[in-house]
């Protein structure tokens, strides 16, 4: 998404005049990279709604310390950071969440969580052709749900996102070689996970 | 030993991270090796199976509805600490325009050369802040513009006459395919206090939409001009582009949405008639069918949906 485009406005330039407090310039930068960021709060939190909440709270929380930004890093880098330090927090909240969640015992004795048996209410037009397709995503989903929020995020941002690594790297404040191994670990418990439908 | 080795690095190599001679030296043992071979196809099959859970583009009225909330927070935020150690006063800074002078210069310097290296400094004394722009010295407008004073075309012909603001009013002409005057069109676009001006410029720029520095001006007056006449004539001349290039659909429909003048709005509705089977567009028309405000575009929007074929 970044850097794409002929003529595009030069970030550095959007960026010292939001810090002189111009608006209509955060405006375009938010504009730059808001798409994106919506894309990987929908897909992280898997609704619209939690999705929109994270980008009003990242880019208010970008604008307020825009003024801190010492170009140190890119502003993607930097906008970045702040938007998986909430999609972490999230998913971190979410754990807890479920950690707490009643817990029910089916027939066979074993016990399964409650909230993985409501559907989630997103119909498809096409039931009879989408109902493999969302039992397959429902399957991936909670394979995904069962990682550790900072695999979760190494994993969307590396698979889903196609970021580089060095550059998950840098966003999650980490080194490229800990991106790599948290990949690995990521790797492995889904492979684990979704052992049966290969 | 090797073997170990592939298996260890071929998660990298399918997601395209290996170096380049860990890369060849994989591909020289793979055709040799069935066991690694297995792991790769297996990897592959995985890499596979996760892509199966789609990542959906947000759609236009999430982004949309999105940037709305954000823009109302906004004008009730504060920004940090930064901006109350500036020197200069900003409020009077925001009062004077709704995008500054510096920027202008620095973008249509950036828009055309391309990449030229600014920076800006502080005017000490007036409290004012100016940009400083590298390079390119036969620029006419290049490091002090503060203004474009008037426009004007002579009839029947290209040549366009140009007053703007250095420290003194400056007086330039030339063909409107000159770049010197279209940048000149550009900045007095995004940047005049007049929209007597602004509104001068968009037409004129609106004669050559076919270049994409033009277009962006069009689209930024489209988004960001305070004045519903200039707005409505970025709109025209974009109008041709609907079907060609996304990102003017993208400001249309956005313009269709939420511009606060219904002459803009209804325009724009119009403009968007030839690409209405659009995905977005329709999702955009179902909206406004449903439950706008301004019962004329609901009826178009309606009519407009009417038109299409059922599918899906
Ligand atoms: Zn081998």
């Amino acid at each position: 998404m970044a850097g794409q485009g002929l003529g595009r406005i030069d970030d550095t330039v959007l960026v010292r005049e939001a810090q002189r407090g111009n608006r209509a310039a955060f405006e375009e930068l938010v504009r730059h990279y808001d798409q994106a960021v919506l894309r990987l709060a929908m897909h992280l939190t898997g609704s619209e709604h939690e999705a929109q909440d994270i980008y009003q709270d990242a880019f208010l929380k970008a604008y307020k310390s825009v003024g801190n930004f010492r170009f140190e890093c890119s502003f993607y880098t930097w906008i970045y950071r702040i938007v998986t330090n909430l999609c972490l927090d999230h998913l971190r909240k979410k754990q807890v969440r479920k950690e707490d969640a009643p817990v029910a015992t089916d027939p066979t004795g074993e016990q399964y969580d409650v909230l993985e048996q409501v559907p989630d209410g997103r119909a498809g037009a096409n039931p009879e052709r989408d109902l493999m397709r969302r039992e397959l995503g429902t399957r991936i989903s909670s394979a995904l749900e069962k990682l550790t929020p900072r695999e979760r995020m190494v994993f969307e941002l590396k698979h889903y996102h196609g970021l580089k690594l060095r550059t998950v790297g840098e966003v999650l404040n980490t080194t490229e070689e800990t991106a790599k191994n948290t990949l690995f670990r990521a790797t492995q418990k889904l492979r684990g996970a979704l052992a049966d439908m290969r | 030993m090797k073997c170990d080795w592939v298996k260890e690095n071929i998660l990298l190599y399918v997601y395209n991270e290996l170096p380049d001679d860990a890369r060849y030296e994989l591909e020289q043992h793979l055709p040799r090796c069935t066991d690694c071979t297995a792991e790769l196809k297996s990897s592959r099959k995985f890499h596979a199976l996760l892509s199966e859970l789609p990542v959906e583009e947000p759609s236009p009225n999430l982004v949309a509805a999105s940037r709305m909330r954000l823009q109302e927070a906004l004008e009730t935020t504060k920004q940090g600490s930064f901006w109350h150690r500036l020197i200069f006063d900003p409020a009077a800074w925001l009062r004077q325009v709704r995008f500054a002078p510096a920027l202008a210069a620095a973008i249509f310097i950036v828009g055309f050369a391309g990449g030229i290296a600014t920076t800006y400094k502080l005017v000490g004394g007036s409290g004012s802040v100016s940009s400083m722009i590298s390079g390119t010295p036969s620029q006419p407008a290049e490091s002090s513009i503060t203004g474009i004073q008037s426009i004007s075309q002579e009839p029947g012909s290209n040549q366009v006459t140009i007053k703007y603001n250095t420290v003194s009013t400056q007086e330039t002409q030339g063909s409107l395919n000159d770049q010197r005057i279209q940048q000149l069109l550009l900045f007095a676009a995004r940047n005049n206090y007049n929209s007597g001006v602004r509104m001068d410029s968009v037409d004129l720029l609106t004669q050559q939409p076919n270049d994409t520095h033009v277009r962006e001006a069009l689209v930024y007056a489209l988004r960001y001009d305070s004045n519903p006449g200039v707005r409505l004539k970025a709109l025209d001349g974009l109008g041709a582009y609907v079907k060609s290039d996304p990102r003017v659909r993208d400001a249309v429909l956005e313009a269709l949405m939420n511009d606060a003048n219904p002459g803009v709005r209804t325009e724009a509705l119009h403009l968007l008639d030839p690409v209405r089977a659009d995905s977005s567009v329709r999702a955009v028309l179902q909206r406004l069918a449903e439950n706008d405000q301004n019962q004329y575009i609901k009826a178009q929007a309606r009519n407009m949906l009417a038109q299409l074929p059922e599918f899906d």
